[in-house]
């Protein structure tokens, strides 16, 4: 497997806190990456790193081998790594159908002119559009909703569409974040499998934070372990579920 | 609500006979200043269209807008007037102000980007501020705007050789000026119109939506924020421009007082009133409020003819009666008159609960 993403001693500090220390990290391509750690070990700020969101105080990303240091956002997902927020970031009051197509943006072209003569290239467009939009809605299993408001959705749903949205971008990461919280046993399952075929028909590589570690556990390859910032195991399950530092810093250092 | 191709077309023919009729039904019915009005009121529709662009779509406040229907006021008043002695034709004229006004929108544009909501209002009312207190002191050293008392004389719309300004016979019909600019206003405006629906629905105007819904999403989603924001404000200002424009030929004189702060929160309240982001709900906040300030003047001879006299003055009636029928409708109808779509969803309650329980959660989580 070939890296694809290799984050090279990547520091990040706001003011006197230090949210992340030195933090070295491949990604493989195709592979599926859990990212885990209490509160506050820095896995957001990470990912908000790995997507533009923030600049890292030092240290390198890149990403195919091209530094991604200092793109915005929307050059970061042009290059190919979307994402979903831990608190949902849907556009509320847009339909289920309109969230995924402002997914397709970055990969289409029409502008203002194209907007207003509406001309045969602006249409094809727009229809292609549409129908992928409408054909990733489907996939994550939520097509009957396509025209109801994103905030009218049920949580798990909201969790789903924003995996759509991103989807639309014609991604090859993708960087979950918490896509399990507030989900229901039932709900968890169908996001797992959701999450496999995303790898396996898309060809996807995959990063989730999560909190369940059992779902992590069953769903990952590979798995890296924050605490306090620090990157301080990474491994199988087996061989995270193992290492002394991460007991410790799930039972707390009184365990030791 | 499914109609046949024929109804929508029927619809149409109705309403344009309507729209053609309807200038000499006012200065038959009401007066030839009524129908000074009505043309006052589709500048009016235009500028409110334009920022609805701004404020609707994309959800960007913006409280000095009127600046932007001074800019395409001055430069048509400076091409096509004796102030430097310049005559250019109309068609050269209003393109100039209007793009001169979209360069200044990106101008007021680019500084704000980093800002929201209260922030931005209040950067973009200095904007507004700046530039009338610029038109109104750019008479010395050099001349240039004439300062307070304006640019007289400005030439009127010409198309074609035939001035606007004049009364013409056209089979039969005498068109007067106001009823000859009420025609080129109409066609402008729906131009404005056709061009705000295309924009809503396409590529730019999801985009804009999904940057008035959350910023960061967009721009996680790859959407060039900046450029965005950018190019709301220049066709916001262009849409104002060409209003300018229009107005500056219309009058023949203006000066920087029509263009106070006043004016910017009038507009707004059209478009707030009428249900932002609509497009005929910004019409019709733009028709209302231009026609109802001018409706409540004749309050002195209602008094008179049910209390004998005049109890209140009328023009300090005027004005309480406009702010009672704006709060009146704030408080009925908080979406506005006409409210969109999303709107009318935003902000009506529904009786589903568990669908407003939703909603609420949502929120909350934001």
């Amino acid at each position: 497997m070939s890296e694809l993403i290799q984050l090279e001693q990547i520091s990040k500090h706001f003011g006197g806190i230090h949210a992340l220390k030195k933090v070295s990290l491949q990604v493989h391509e195709g592979e599926i990456l859990g990212l885990i750690g209490p509160n506050g070990a820095g896995k957001t700020t990470l990912f908000n790193i790995l997507t533009g969101l923030y600049t890292p105080s030092s240290g390198n990303i890149e990403f195919k081998h091209c530094s991604m240091l200092g793109m915005k956002p929307h050059q970061v997902l042009k290059q190919g790594i979307a994402r979903t927020f831990q608190n949902i970031r849907l556009f509320a009051n847009m339909t289920a159908l309109e969230n995924v197509m402002v997914g397709r943006h970055a990969r289409t072209r029409a502008g203002v002119i194209g907007a207003v003569l509406r001309n045969a290239a602006t249409r094809t467009e727009e229809a292609a559009i549409g129908a992928r939009a409408h054909e990733l809605l489907e996939w994550v299993g939520i097509a009957s909703h396509a025209h109801r408001l994103a905030k009218h959705l049920s949580y798990g749903d909201q969790r789903r569409l924003e995996i759509a949205r991103a989807l639309a971008t014609d991604p090859q990461v993708l960087a979950l974040d918490e896509p399990a919280a507030g989900m229901n046993p039932a709900e968890r399952d169908i996001l797992k499998q959701l999450i496999r075929r995303m790898r396996d028909q898309l060809g996807l590589t995959v990063l989730v934070i999560e909190h369940d570690v059992k779902l992590i556990m069953s769903l990952c390859e590979r798995i890296a372990v924050l605490d306090f910032g620090e990157l301080i195991a990474q491994g199988t399950p087996d061989e995270v579920r193992r290492d002394p530092r991460v007991i410790a810093a799930y039972l707390g250092g009184g365990a030791k | 609500m499914p109609r046949s191709k024929r109804q929508v077309w029927l619809t149409f023919i109705a309403l344009g006979m309507m729209l053609a009729l309807l200038p000499f039904a006012v200065d038959f019915g009401l007066g030839r200043s009524w129908l000074r009005i009505m043309d006052l009121a589709l500048l009016y529709v235009m500028l409110a269209l334009g920022l609805n662009i701004v404020v609707g779509y994309a959800g960007l406040l913006d409280l000095g807008y009127i600046a932007f229907y001074a800019v395409g006021a001055y430069c048509y008043a400076l091409l096509a007037s004796p102030q430097f002695g310049l005559h250019l034709p109309f068609w050269a004229v209003l393109p100039i102000g209007a793009a001169v006004a979209g360069l200044f929108g990106v101008l007021l544009g680019a500084p704000t980007l980093r800002l929201r909501g209260d922030y931005l209002a209040i950067v973009t009312l200095g904007f507004g501020e700046i530039i009338r207190i610029f038109l109104n002191n750019l008479n010395a050293p050099v001349n240039i705007t004439n300062g307070p008392q304006g640019i007289n004389q400005i030439d009127p719309v010409s198309l074609w050789g035939v001035s606007l300004g004049k009364t013409h016979q056209l089979f039969g019909i005498t068109l007067s000026a106001p009823h000859q600019y009420y025609f080129l206003f109409l066609l402008l405006t729906l131009l404005v119109v056709f061009v705000s629906l295309r924009l809503q629905d396409s590529r730019i105007g999801r985009a804009w939506a999904a940057i008035r819904e959350d910023e960061v999403a967009a721009e996680a989603m790859g959407i060039n924020v900046r450029n965005i924001k950018l190019l709301a404000f220049a066709m916001g200002a262009t849409f104002g421009g060409l209003a300018g424009g229009l107005f500056a030929g219309f009058q023949g004189f203006i000066s920087p007082e029509s263009f106070n702060l006043m004016e910017s929160i009038m507009i707004l309240c059209m478009i707030v009133l009428g249900g932002m982001g609509n497009i005929p709900g910004v019409i019709l906040g733009a028709l209302l409020l231009t026609v109802l300030p001018e409706a409540l003047r004749y309050t002195g001879n209602l008094q008179r003819a049910w209390l004998g006299h005049v109890v209140i003055d009328p023009s300090d009636l005027r004005m309480l009666l406009f702010g009672m029928a704006l709060i009146l409708v704030m408080l009925f109808r908080p979406a506005g008159l006409l409210p969109s779509r999303q709107r009318k969803r935003e902000l009506v309650a529904k009786g589903d609960v568990a669908v407003q329980e939703q909603a609420s959660v949502y929120d909350a989580k934001r």
